[in-house]
């Protein structure tokens, strides 16, 4: 018998089938196959909060099979998944801890670049797209923690709400907009849940999209020397390289594991919990905000309120445009004395705003 | 002279004594002798007790004025004595003692100030209320004049009667609405009956408690008798040995009460619904409860407790009966146990325990449960007694329901702690807690098939709980175990991913 | 010299077959770890829970004639289920007082709570007598015919 040319792949033939139709092998190639410097040190926090995004995804859309986004039934839905639901505390748990962890990772991966000058020329817009990657990612931390309607939730979202209202001008209209009225209610909670599920997913989707396509075009920064502009002249030593594939995927891949490992000891545990069901009558008596609002939090407790809420804006508007504002060529720590000293300030200053937010 | 003469010769009330044929002639000056003799003595006799009375009562109102009705009788237990209010030129809306009073001096500025904004001054209710007077002029040779009925400050002796003239007036107290019986209800009160048989004046009177120009509504959070300042008032003088020493009456009370129960949800949680001195004694009408009316007085907030207790063998008992207060105390009532059925080690039994020497009947004295530690039924229950088994068999009845339920509580807490969700088990936890309240109030019954009921009950409760509990604690364990699987595939994958890494870094090389 | 040549490879071939056998064994078992709990999560599990439109049935008019009442389970929380002229109430049957749970008292005709005598009223849950210091909250009461629900807990 004569076979057909193509219409029996085979084993393995798969691949060639697909290949020949839209030329995957050279596409793939050209993503997988590109080099990297070789004393790049990016301690995978990238690629870190990448992966817990994925697990986010995941598990959020496995509690979305449950949940049920109305004030009457969300506490007891949730209370279902966490009780109920096989394997539910689980899903629910890990949920909780991948968002901690990404903030985390987040933060530590935007500290990496600062110190490591990697957001420098030819990387500012990828720079910019991460700012609007960071904000996003708070987004969801905050519209997130008000899905599980139980007091804790409950209240911190009104602290949490009222801090944006005290931002001159914009301040109550965006409060009245997130809040969808004046107060907390069910019409809070589907616009949360609206914006959670849907409107943040998708535009994290293109930022982290364009994100990687930039990082994919400029490639990693060198810790040790800046990148050469065009027509620009190369002194010293070529820089050394090592391919990404499958050098640095497999200990990224490596990284994704140990964190694995921790969000399954953390979820067995330490499990999410569940206060009781939101009152709007009671206010309890201790309400505190998530943890990395707490700097935010303790700030206003110190200074007037304007200066308080400004604060944040200002310094997340003055490191978005820190590649337009810090323009030396410098990536080395030394000749970055500044910028280093002013990075460790804030820094200290963020960390010991939060432990103190904590304790008190 | 015989008197005897008159007695024989006399058969109308006039006849004049005709002197004896054979008498010597008398002459006009011994007869007049004879009047004076027995005259005298007997005018100094009523004068003077006219004068004692008078002495006593200090008050001269002018009888034109006299509004009074008739004296009061000696005794105090039947009638009170009629209340005495001041008769005094009306006062047509005028207050003359206010207008020249607020500007003499700083202490009467402050008197005329405080009675301004006192109840009182608020309503209307002049100076001369109590002070008599004539309140429409601004002379004080007119305005306090003995003729328009002034007497200065009230005595403490009069202070009460006068007080009584408006409040224990019906008609007159209709449009504030007051109730009327204060008055009748302080001639019972120990104080009352004080102040009207022995004239003891050291006793409180109205004034005491309610003050004087600055009265207040007794729902007004500063007033010295609004209920959670009732304590501290009563304590002002039953706190102090100097004054309760011709009494012979103990001080510590409030000291007592402070520490008990009730005292730290009064003064402590500023509870109103916990009991004052008043609650128990009464106010007006303050009086110890005696032994049988105890139950009554506690029973007035305990009720489902009253009502259980009347149900035992208890009540029915007469001299015998141990009351509320034979194992709760009186101002130092504290939380209950089953620490309460037993003494830690058993205490002397002699005949005189239980029996009255005199004549062999069962009896209870006061003075046998002073000491908290003796407030036990084995107090008269002695261990070889056919009850003392009873008593036995309820307390561990009981104790296995608070052991039960006591170990299911501290399960759900340990699965708590280690993050299960036991909001379910907490819920079914209410049913076991509402049995186990329900046998240990079944306590005042006595009645062991009773209480046995509810305490069985709360066991198989509990122990429903506990089994809940433990579920979830083995849930937990079962997830620890499953996690350290999962860790160890995880491990492996590294440890693999590492081999191969190195595989791959040895080929580049 | 051939005589050692033909052992490398032997050697080197186990070696990279073993190699093989273990990538196999991680790529299927972190498959498993994360595969298992995504099924079991998918099965819906047996108990009705939240959802049903959260409705749950309680009772029938026959079962609790008017002028009288009872303590149901509803979920796991008790609920004290009254049948007055006004219609049929639902009250959580945890007494605001202490957490004991109440009962309906066919004497008194109101709820009582049997630790410590602390009365509600039918009528609307409030505090009739005793030491609870609030009433009792309402719960939602849907009467289909005869059929007597609870909606949402």
């Amino acid at each position: 018998m004569q076979r057909l040319q193509g219409s029996d792949p085979g084993a393995g033939g798969v691949v060639a089938w697909i290949d020949e139709r839209i030329q995957a092998r050279t596409l793939i190639g050209a993503l997988l196959h590109v080099r990297i410097p070789f004393l790049a040190k990016t301690y995978y926090l990238g690629g870190i909060t990448l992966f817990l995004f994925g697990v986010q995804l995941a598990t959020g859309t496995l509690l979305l099979l449950y949940y049920q986004p109305t004030p009457e039934t969300a506490y007891e839905s949730v209370l279902f998944i966490t009780s109920e639901v096989t394997f539910g505390w689980l899903v629910r748990s890990i949920h909780h801890w991948a968002a901690n962890l990404m903030i985390i990772t987040l933060v530590l991966h935007v500290v990496r670049i600062f110190f490591q000058a990697a957001y420098k020329y030819p990387r500012e817009m990828t720079w910019l797209v991460g700012i609007g990657l960071l904000g996003v990612t708070i987004g969801f931390g905050f519209t997130g923690y008000l899905l599980p309607w139980d007091q804790r939730a409950f209240w911190a979202t009104v602290v949490g709400t009222e801090i944006v209202g005290a931002v001159p001008w914009v301040g109550e209209p965006i409060l009245e907009l997130l809040r969808g009225g004046a107060d907390i209610s069910d019409a809070t909670l589907t616009r949360f849940f609206a914006i959670h599920v849907m409107i943040l997913p998708v535009v994290f989707a293109g930022l982290i999209a364009l994100h990687l396509v930039f990082v994919h075009q400029t490639g990693l920064a060198s810790p040790k020397r800046p990148d050469p502009r065009p027509r620009e002249e190369v002194t010293g030593e070529p820089e050394r390289t090592k391919p990404f594939f499958p050098h640095y995927v497999l200990d990224e891949v490596l990284a994704w594991y140990v964190v694995l490992a921790a969000l399954v000891v953390l979820a067995s545990l330490f499990p999410a919990g569940l206060e009781e069901e939101a009152n709007a009558l009671v206010t309890p008596e201790h309400t505190k905000p998530e943890w990395y609002f707490l700097s935010v939090y303790e700030l206003l407790k110190h200074v007037p309120r304007l200066v308080g809420v400004l604060t944040p804006v200002i310094l997340v508007v003055v490191l978005a445009m820190l590649p337009f504002i810090d323009r030396s060529r410098e990536v080395r720590p030394r000749r970055r004395r500044l910028a280093i000293l002013l990075g460790l300030i804030f820094l200290v200053g963020l960390v010991g705003l939060t432990i103190r937010g904590y304790v008190s | 002279m015989h008197d005897s003469d008159l007695v024989e010769n006399g058969t109308g009330p006039r006849m004049s004594p005709s002197p004896p044929p054979n008498a010597l002639p008398r002459s006009h000056a011994v007869r007049w002798l004879r009047a004076i003799v027995i005259a005298v003595p007997c005018t100094v006799l009523v004068l003077s007790l006219a004068g004692s009375a008078i002495a006593q009562d200090p008050t001269p109102l002018p009888t034109s004025m006299t509004a009074s009705t008739p004296e009061p009788d000696g005794s105090g237990a039947s009638a009170p004595p009629a209340p005495t209010p001041l008769v005094h030129p009306p006062d047509d809306g005028t207050n003359g003692c206010y207008a020249c009073h607020v500007s003499i001096d700083d202490r009467q500025a402050e008197l005329s100030t405080i009675w301004l904004e006192s109840v009182h001054g608020q309503a209307g209710v002049g100076c001369a209320s109590c002070h008599g007077g004539d309140p429409r002029s601004d002379e004080v040779t007119v305005a306090m004049s003995v003729a328009a009925g002034y007497i200065g400050i009230p005595t403490r002796a009069d202070t009460v009667g006068i007080c009584g003239g408006c409040h224990a007036d019906v008609q007159r107290m209709r449009s504030s609405n007051l109730p009327t019986d204060q008055y009748a209800k302080y001639y019972t009160s120990v104080h009352g009956q004080k102040l009207a048989e022995e004239g003891d004046t050291r006793v409180a009177i109205c004034a005491d408690c309610h003050g004087t120009h600055g009265v207040k509504k007794a729902s007004d959070p500063t007033a010295d008798v609004y209920p959670l300042n009732v304590p501290q008032l009563c304590a002002s003088c039953h706190s102090d040995a100097e004054k309760m020493e011709p009494y012979g009456i103990p001080t510590n009370q409030f000291a007592i009460y402070q520490k008990s129960v009730h005292g730290e949800a009064l003064l402590g949680n500023q509870d109103t619904r916990a009991p004052t001195c008043a609650s128990c004694h009464g106010s007006h009408a303050a009086k110890p409860p005696n032994s049988t009316e105890v139950v009554e007085v506690c029973g007035r907030c305990h009720t489902a407790t009253q009502a259980l207790y009347e149900q035992s063998k208890h009540s029915r008992l007469e001299a015998v009966a141990p009351r509320c207060w034979t194992c709760h105390g009186t101002h130092d009532v504290s939380n209950p146990s089953t620490e309460l059925f037993f003494h830690r080690e058993l205490p002397e039994y002699e005949c005189t325990t239980c029996h009255d020497l005199a004549n062999r009947k069962l009896r209870l004295q006061a003075t046998q449960f002073e000491n908290p530690d003796d407030r036990r039924c084995d107090t008269c229950h002695h261990p070889e007694s056919i009850i003392y088994a009873q008593v036995d068999a309820i307390y561990r009845s009981l104790d296995a329901a608070q052991v039960a339920f006591d170990g299911a509580a501290a399960q759900i807490d340990e699965a708590a702690r280690l993050g299960m969700i036991v909001r379910d088990a907490r819920v079914q936890l209410t049913t076991a807690r509402t049995s186990l309240i329900q046998a240990q109030a079944a306590v005042h019954t006595t009645k062991l098939t009773v209480i046995a009921g509810f305490a069985d009950e709360a066991v198989a409760q509990a122990d429903d709980v506990r089994a809940l509990a433990d579920a979830r604690l083995d849930e937990s364990t079962f997830r620890r175990q499953a996690m350290v699987a999962v860790l160890a595939i995880i491990a492996l994958n590294i440890v693999i991913l590492t081999l191969w890494k190195r595989r791959h870094d040895l080929e580049l090389r | 010299m051939q005589v050692d040549e033909p052992i490398q490879p032997a050697r080197g071939v186990g070696r990279r077959q073993f190699m093989r056998w273990l990538m196999g064994f991680s790529v299927v078992s972190t498959i498993a770890i994360i595969v298992t709990p995504l099924i079991g999560f998918l099965i819906p599990p047996k108990s009705s829970g939240a959802g049903g439109g959260g409705k749950m049935l309680v009772g029938t008019i026959q079962d609790i004639p008017p002028g009288t009442g009872q303590v149901v389970p509803v979920g796991n929380t008790p609920a004290v289920v009254v049948n007055t002229e006004q219609g049929v109430r639902a009250y959580s049957a945890v007494c605001t007082h202490l957490g004991c749970v109440v009962a309906w008292d066919p004497v008194a005709v109101n709820i009582v709570c049997p630790c410590h005598d602390g009365r509600f009223s039918p009528a609307n849950g409030s505090v009739l007598s005793g030491p609870p210091p609030a009433p009792l909250p309402n719960l939602q009461v849907a009467v289909e015919g005869d059929e007597i629900f609870i909606v949402s807990v």
